[in-house]
């Protein structure tokens, strides 16, 4: 991880520099884990794959704004929460994105109706995740999946680290009821 | 409700220090019902743990394109803004150029000359004290009464030359007064001599 750290501040000079095979190879590093946070946030793949593009071509844009190379993951989930949300405000104008209606329980993150994941667990996971609210939901995929620490996410999200704490907290609770019961029933 | 010293979902989260962490563990070992939820939320973040990443359904390059590409001047400037140590530097270097203009441009102060006293006693102060008044007043009363004999003066040349006016007035008036007397008298001569004369 060190030596991925030390690699990505060199690229993120380079790139800052107009060089752009050392940005490619930054993006080689970060398009998966991105790709899957927005996937996680919007639950349908080619909005996560246009939305993954627009952030990555903006980080390129203004990375002569990062005044730090090291705090490059959070500027660049900054970046990623803003856009989807954006998205969310263009789709939705008239409701508020944290009241947006959850999609319907059980089927999991689909294109065109049909579930992408086959096994009953990483379903009934995908199913809890999306009743959660967006607020609540993209807490957990920053602290579970990209494991961002408490400080780094209220960064990204743009809000106190107590109030974090508060959305992963109670999305913890509410996961914690619907996947615990499973997981003991040994349905993995 | 857990019973923890500290949070359970932090111990989870990675979010405690080492002795918290030690400190947790002893209390769950100890804590049936610590343990019981301890055990939920390890549960839990397995069941979320199977959720794995998804491939990239094509990857992302970026080609050199000039309409994509930011001006170099339009990245340094971002650059500069972006960094506050240049941002920083560029200020304290206005700062001293301001400074340097400022001190160049006004004059130095005269250099004040503090007097200091030493082994004087209050005797001696109070003559020096005394003589000084007393200089200070014989020079005020000479300026003054120098100014007093050229104000007399003043006065005295002004009275003269003033005097000298009126009189040279009142002489302007009499000899007047006197032609008329005289052109009077001539035209009365003269109506005289054409009543009485040879008829």
């Amino acid at each position: 991880m060190i030596f991925r750290a030390v690699e990505d501040a060199d690229l993120i000079q380079r790139a800052a520099k107009g060089d752009v095979e050392a940005y490619n190879l930054l993006v080689s590093h970060w398009e998966k884990p991105m790709y899957n946070y927005l996937l996680r946030m919007t639950g349908n793949r080619e909005d996560a794959l246009d939305l993954t593009q627009d952030v990555l071509l903006k980080a390129y844009q203004n990375l002569g704004k990062l005044a730090e190379p090291g705090r490059f993951a959070p500027w660049l989930y900054r970046i990623a929460h803003n856009e989807a949300y954006s998205m969310f405000r263009k789709r939705r104008p008239e409701s508020d994105v944290d009241d947006m209606a959850p999609r319907p329980a059980g089927m999991g993150v689909t294109v065109g109706g049909s579930a992408v994941f086959p096994i009953e667990l990483s379903l009934s996971v995908a199913s809890a995740l999306e009743r959660l609210s967006p607020d609540q939901r993209e807490a957990v995929v920053l602290k579970i999946y990209r494991g961002f620490k408490f400080e780094e996410m209220a960064e990204i999200l743009d809000c106190p680290v107590s109030t974090v704490k508060s959305r992963l907290y109670t999305a913890l609770d509410l996961l914690k009821e619907e996947l615990a019961p499973l997981e003991a029933r040994g349905v993995s | 409700m857990s019973c923890s010293p500290f949070d359970l979902r932090d111990y989870l989260l990675q979010e405690l220090t080492g002795p918290q962490r030690t400190e947790v563990e002893a209390h769950v070992h100890s804590c049936p019902s610590c343990r019981l939820e301890m055990e939920r939320l390890r549960l839990t973040q397995t069941a979320l743990a199977s959720l794995a990443d998804e491939e990239m359904p094509r990857r992302i390059g970026f080609v050199s394109d000039q309409v994509f590409a930011v001006s170099p001047w339009r990245r340094w400037w971002a650059a500069f803004w972006g960094s506050a140590a240049r941002l920083g530097f560029a200020s304290a270097a206005m700062l001293s150029v301001a400074l340097i203009v400022f001190a160049t441009s006004r004059a130095a102060p005269a250099p004040r000359v503090v007097e200091t006293v030493t082994g004087v006693s209050d005797a001696e102060v109070q003559q020096r004290l005394d003589s000084a008044v007393q200089r200070a007043s014989a020079a005020i009363e000479a300026r003054y009464l120098q100014r007093t004999e050229q104000l007399v003066k003043d006065i005295e040349l002004r009275d003269r030359a003033e005097r000298g006016v009126i009189r040279a007035q009142a002489q302007e008036q009499i000899d007047f007064q006197q032609r008329l007397l005289q052109a009077a008298k001539r035209s009365q001569y003269v109506a005289s001599t054409n009543d009485g004369g040879p008829r």
